[in-house]
């Protein structure tokens, strides 16, 4: 790769998206009404404000799954080389998944799981 | 991955040390100077950031992979960290009904 | 690896076993058997620190990653004491209706703040170094807001994990940087290559303002106080006694092995930041009012005392501040075990002004809290003379007499406000004041050992001689 690869790859990435932003607001046939700007919510009409107070389940399966997900950091680069790292890794990773399963039932026995 | 590392270093490395530079300080006056503590929150990840990018750098110029095993790292701990913190934040929110790290001075002196 | 290889690594298996036991525990018992938890956790950290003091193979693992020392392993067997000192005074207070039905976690989580401990202090590399720091600070978070409802807790809680991220993003960029200009991550690597470049000393820097933030040296010591008093006792008395007897512990080590070559730099900067610590510190600490605020302020310049032994960095010095730390264990934790016992039976009273003429009305523990503050202040019949004194000889071995008139200017203003609760204990007049109270048997336990471990590691001076003969210099 060199600098005129990059500078290539720039100019174009900047006319693409300029263009289509450009395309969009000049060409097609502008309309303005209220129902085009009202909240859009699977179609059905919006009732009340949509500033309302989130349910605290949301926020508690948000943690559980930042918590899971990031753990594949770890699963991840173990699957790619399974074969060759062997029995003791695998062994190794099934103990780290005892301790995150036992995680999750600690989650589910303390009704963190149960949607109220 | 030969190549990817060869097209790295093709940016100068104090490049990345002066990028990583500008981030952390960013990170750093953001939790100097701001009052919320979400965006403290992510202050303090942007901190992070700029030290897994800097490890990086760093690995890939000494050919030697510890430093992105690092960042394996970082990024868990960062996620564990947040998780902890946003788990008091709902109830220092719910105590005292604000995000506002200038209420906390109950404790002052 | 073999299969004997994992006993070097004894304290830490040991400790998530039962870190495992007593989560399965939890799960899987119904509601009206879980106060067999406590005595249950109790026992099973018993049984590990008196585990940990059989004698152990040592070496390495992971390439250098892990390094298990006779030193090492006990710093660890010491901080083992201390949890269990911390978890037999909180038994009667989990008993509590609040407390009940969040007792296992209590104990999770401070044995995994355990283990931290352990692999940070067994640490080889700046990664277990990291991931063990980071393991011990994050569930001491959890743990200070352990009060749901109360204000102060949540506060306490969130300074402590605003602060710690802070500080261990400040220590990761130095770590980079390390990393960047040494090309590894292991101690023995580093310590022999690490110079005096400009960028090796901007990273030293960064280090160290990091773990002067866990130690809470005195320009970053702001958080230590409101942490402290907004936390419940009980967890005060763990995050001042055992987690900082840790970041001392590898701190101490780290700078005697890691950073030998730069050793007359790191000794100026000790020097200036130890004098300002002990001497700010006990400034700070004569006009609280609050007992945990007190106590705060005071542990934050025992730091400064505690660092006179690492910028001496002979054998001597490290032996002395391992030696310390010992001491202060006992001696802090019988301080706060008492202002714990107060505070659960008189419904929060933690003020210096409610401990008047405590003498009359509950003479064993007024007697145990004048015993504990003693030996802070250093007044000989008790351990704390004897450590001090080894950390005073440390420096002056070294002939830091400059350092050595302020420490012991320093231990002179200490003894005028440590002897501020007695004088209320023994000598105020008051019109109500805390009225007797039977303590319970968990209570009375954990003040006898600490009494005890007082007492006895003052004057058994086989404790001293043989730590000697494991420590190491620069």
């Amino acid at each position: 790769m060199s600098s005129e690869s990059l500078i290539l790859f720039f100019i174009v990435g900047v006319f693409l998206v300029g263009g289509a932003i450009v395309f969009s607001t000049f060409v097609p046939p502008s309309s303005v009404n209220p129902n085009k700007s009202d909240t859009y919510e699977c179609g059905i009409p919006t009732k009340g404000l949509s500033w309302l107070q989130f349910n605290v389940g949301y926020y508690l399966f948000a943690i559980l799954f930042l918590i899971f997900d990031v753990e594949t950091v770890f699963i991840f680069p173990w699957a790619v080389v399974m074969k060759q790292l062997g029995m003791v890794a695998f062994i190794e990773i099934l103990i780290f998944f005892v301790i995150l399963g036992l995680g999750l039932l600690y989650a589910w026995k303390k009704h963190a799981l149960i949607w109220e | 991955m030969k190549d990817m590392s060869v097209a790295l270093k093709f940016i100068p490395l104090d490049h990345y040390v002066l990028l990583c530079i500008i981030l952390f300080s960013i990170g750093v006056l953001g939790v100097l100077y701001r009052r919320n503590t979400i965006i403290i929150i992510m202050c303090i990840e942007l901190m992070l950031n700029s030290v897994n990018l800097l490890l990086t750098a760093f690995s890939v110029y000494h050919s030697d992979p510890t430093g992105q095993i690092f960042v394996f790292f970082i990024m868990v701990v960062a996620a564990a960290e947040v998780a902890v913190g946003l788990a008091i934040l709902v109830m220092m929110k719910r105590n005292i009904d604000s995000v506002d790290i200038n209420l906390l001075s109950r404790l002052k002196w | 690896m073999r299969l004997e290889d994992f006993l070097l690594m004894r304290h830490e298996l040991l400790l998530t076993l039962i870190a495992i036991i007593i989560l399965i525990a939890e799960i899987f018992t119904d509601d009206f058997k879980k106060q067999g938890i406590r005595p249950l956790s109790i026992i099973l950290m018993a049984i590990v620190t008196i585990v940990g003091f059989l004698p152990a193979p040592t070496g390495t693992l992971f390439g250098g990653m892990y390094q298990a020392t006779d030193m090492r392993l006990m710093m660890k067997n010491i901080l083992n004491i201390g949890a269990l000192i911390v978890f037999i005074q909180s038994a009667s207070w989990l008993k509590s209706d609040d407390n009940q039905n969040k007792v296992s976690e209590f104990f999770l989580l401070l044995i995994s703040t355990l283990i931290g401990m352990n692999f940070m202090i067994s640490s080889g590399d700046f990664l277990m170094f990291y991931l063990g720091l980071e393991l011990a600070t994050i569930p001491i978070a959890a743990l200070a807001a352990y009060d749901r409802y109360s204000n102060k807790s949540s506060e306490a809680g969130i300074k402590l994990i605003l602060i710690s991220a802070l500080s261990s993003g400040i220590l990761l960029y130095g770590i980079s940087m390390i990393y960047g200009t040494v090309g590894s991550v292991y101690f023995d690597k580093v310590s022999v290559a690490y110079g005096a470049t400009p960028l090796q000393i901007m990273s030293f820097i960064f280090f160290f303002t990091g773990m002067a933030f866990k130690i809470s040296i005195v320009p970053f010591h702001l958080w230590t106080a409101d942490v402290y008093e907004g936390a419940p006792v009980n967890v005060t008395s763990y995050l001042s006694v055992v987690s900082k007897g840790a970041a001392v512990f590898i701190f101490s080590i780290m700078l005697v092995t890691v950073f030998q070559n730069i050793a007359a730099m790191w000794k100026d900067v000790m020097w200036i930041t130890a004098a300002i610590t002990m001497t700010l510190g006990n400034l700070f600490a004569m006009r609280q009012n609050n007992l945990k605020r007190f106590l705060a302020f005071s542990s934050i310049s025992q730091a400064g005392f505690i660092m006179l032994g690492i910028i001496g960095g002979s054998e001597l010095g490290m032996a002395a501040v391992v030696y310390y730390i010992l001491v202060y264990i006992f001696s802090n934790l019988g301080a706060f075990g008492v202002i714990a016992a107060i505070s659960n039976a008189s419904g929060g009273k933690e003020n210096m002004s409610d401990y008047d003429g405590l003498y009359k009305t509950n003479p064993a523990l007024s007697l145990t809290l004048t015993l504990a503050l003693f030996s802070l202040a250093g007044i000989p019949p008790v351990a704390g003379f004897f450590g001090k004194f080894f950390l005073f000889t440390a420096v002056a071995e070294k002939g830091y007499w400059w350092l050595l008139t302020i420490a012991v200017l320093n231990t002179i203003i200490s003894l005028y406000y440590y002897l501020l609760p007695v004088k209320a204990m023994f000598i105020n007049k008051a019109e109500t004041s805390i009225a007797y109270f039977k303590s319970d048997g968990w209570t009375k336990v954990g003040l006898i050992i600490c009494v005890a471990g007082m007492v006895i590691v003052g004057f058994a001076s086989v404790i001293f001689e043989y730590i000697r003969t494991l420590s190491f210099g620069l």
